[in-house]
């Protein structure tokens, strides 16, 4: 085993490539999971679908500052008790989720309320160690009545109303990258969003990635390492679509234009065409190849073209 | 001969005429009026702006052709990318990261309380979910200045008060914002910008008050289009149109899929 770097005692270093099952093995109803990403792009979707399929109920999901439908979905299929978001949103393609839409206005699933810096108060909190961070931005806003978890408080130094935003600690963090090696060593393609600051903020992390290269691959770019030492790392090539994963592929806007429709049809009380959107594109594919092979091959080398001019 | 203005270019001219050199702003990839006119700005008397676009920092002076994305994660704009936005890091230090910024709301009140929030049934309950308050409610607490920016302006929108605040404007008016300590880094909006015309909140208790109208439109048909009863200038005037150059500009290099056309 050439690859493996061994210590003078003959230890081998351990790598953490894993396979999605095991991960999915490990989650239980109830629990905090966060997803990574941004918007419309890099939600680790294979773990959103394999969350669905095994059927897990009552889980508080953490979405980016700003999720994209991946929470929609997760809501959709009926796994969520509570959101922890700015906004579940597909921008231009749906303004808002229509899962979310429909169980803010039942009132299905408790929605914690908040802005972007809210959001990062309570992830900066969790990973701190602290019970909260303070933050002013709210103050006389609706957020604080919606959201009855955050307090607010008389601050001790200069005696002005703050909110005490309390820590969001997820169980495990699941987010997908360009680029990792089997030591847990990730490398987004650009910005990584925020998903440094929900790295810090968990438990557990794991990525799934487009791509496995080799520690010195890492090595040779030391400073692009978004996600220093994730729990554990599966190899996901397309383990973002319908969303973008930065330079790879693009939005696949024709499917999340489907799945706004038939979700929207289900949020009218029909949801026959989610159902069957459900099996076809969940339920069936046992593998992500299976899945792969669903979208077609013509459509992923279109998606692919990341070259095309800005549209 | 060039053809007139039309009323989103406008618009986008105003706004480049209120941005200054040095400012730094988010441009969002869907309000494309307020992109415009940063664009503007920036490429005429504003070439020390810096501008983050979707999640990069950017030199945009050397681009002949600044193409719209459809998505603010779209990565294609890295090309002009001279950092890159870690999205955290924005809320570690926000009044570094924004100079300017624009909030959008479902509903705006007159007081300039912004709702993304929600629309509430006549008994009360949420009856329509918005989008969210996004990063508006801390963005505009750091912001140095702040506007509001309405695509469109309807008595739906421009309502006596908002279901939901996301965004504090002046509360209730007079020194609602004092009471609450929220002027640490701006006093509250400074104009609301929508297709119709400009308004300030230079009035005695902070309501709007308005002090442009854009070409074509009368007094008469905003007053029947906004929800509440609002003061007007004494110097009101139509807003300023695009002059040829800043024209020419906007439709070569900043809005060249004709988006504001």
């Amino acid at each position: 085993m050439p690859n493996n770097l061994y210590s003078q005692n003959g230890r081998i270093r351990a790598p953490v490539t894993t396979t999605l099952q095991e991960e999915l093995d490990r989650l239980e109803d109830g629990m905090t999971i966060a997803f990574g990403g941004f918007n419309t792009a890099s939600h680790p979707m294979a773990v959103v679908r394999g969350i669905v399929k095994k059927g897990l109920r009552n889980l508080t999901v953490v979405g980016s500052a700003i999720s994209g439908l991946d929470l929609d979905l997760l809501i959709g299929a009926g796994a969520v008790n509570e959101v922890v978001t700015s906004s579940v949103t597909a921008e231009v393609l749906a303004s808002v989720g229509p899962f979310y839409r429909e169980a803010a206005e039942s009132g299905s699933i408790d929605i914690w309320e908040c802005d972007e810096g809210i959001f990062y108060a309570a992830i900066r909190a969790a990973g701190q160690g602290l019970p909260f961070n303070p933050w002013k931005a709210g103050i006389g806003t609706s957020i604080v009545e919606l959201n009855k978890k955050l307090v607010p408080f008389t601050c001790p130094v200069t005696g002005q109303q703050l909110i005490a935003v309390p820590a969001i600690n997820p169980d495990v963090f699941f987010t997908h990258v360009e680029r990792a090696d089997r030591y847990g060593l990730g490398q987004h393609t650009g910005s990584g969003y925020g998903d440094r600051a929900i790295h810090r903020a968990s438990k557990r992390t794991v990525i799934t990635t487009e791509a496995l290269i080799s520690n010195e691959e890492i090595r040779r770019n030391p400073l692009m390492t978004s996600i220093a030492y994730a729990d554990a790392v599966v190899r996901v090539p397309w383990g973002a679509h319908p969303f973008s994963s930065p330079g790879c592929y693009r939005v696949d806007e024709e499917f999340i234009k489907e799945y706004v429709s038939v979700a929207n049809q289900a949020r009218k009380g029909d949801r026959s065409a989610f159902a069957e959107w459900l099996q076809h594109y969940v339920f069936e594919p046992e593998t992500q190849a299976d899945y792969l092979e669903t979208l077609g091959q013509q459509r992923l080398l279109d998606l692919g073209d990341v070259t095309e001019a800005i549209s | 001969m060039i053809e007139r203005a039309t009323n989103q270019e406008i618009q986008a001219f105003y706004i480049s005429s209120i941005l200054q050199d040095n400012d730094r702003l988010f441009v969002g990839a869907n309000l494309h009026v307020p992109r415009a006119g940063a664009l503007l700005a920036h490429l005429t008397h504003a070439p020390n702006m810096k501008l983050s676009i979707g999640m990069v920092s950017t030199n945009l002076l050397y681009a002949d052709r600044l193409e719209p994305t459809k998505f603010s994660t779209d990565y294609r704009v890295s090309r002009w990318a001279e950092c890159m936005v870690i999205h955290d890091e924005i809320f570690q230090r926000p009044q570094y990261c924004s100079d300017v910024f624009f909030v959008g709301g479902m509903q705006i009140d007159r007081f300039g309380n912004t709702n993304l929030i929600g629309i509430k049934s006549p008994e009360g309950n949420l009856a329509v979910r918005g989008p969210g308050s996004l990063g508006t409610t801390t963005m505009a607490h750091y912001a140095k200045r702040y506007y509001i920016y309405a695509p469109s302006h309807s008595a739906n929108i421009f309502v006596e008060r908002v279901d939901y605040i996301s965004t504090f404007g002046y509360g209730q008016g007079g020194d609602h914002r004092c009471q609450l300590n929220l002027n640490q880094f701006n006093e509250g909006p400074l104009e609301v910008i929508t297709p119709l015309g400009i308004f300030d909140f230079n009035t005695p208790d902070h309501s709007m008050r308005l002090k442009h109208v854009h070409s074509g439109v009368s007094v008469e048909y905003i007053t029947t289009n906004t929800g509440f009863e609002f003061a007007i200038a004494e110097d009101i005037t139509e807003t300023a149109i695009p002059d040829a150059d800043a024209l020419l500009l906007l439709r070569e290099r900043v809005d060249v899929e004709g988006t504001l056309r």
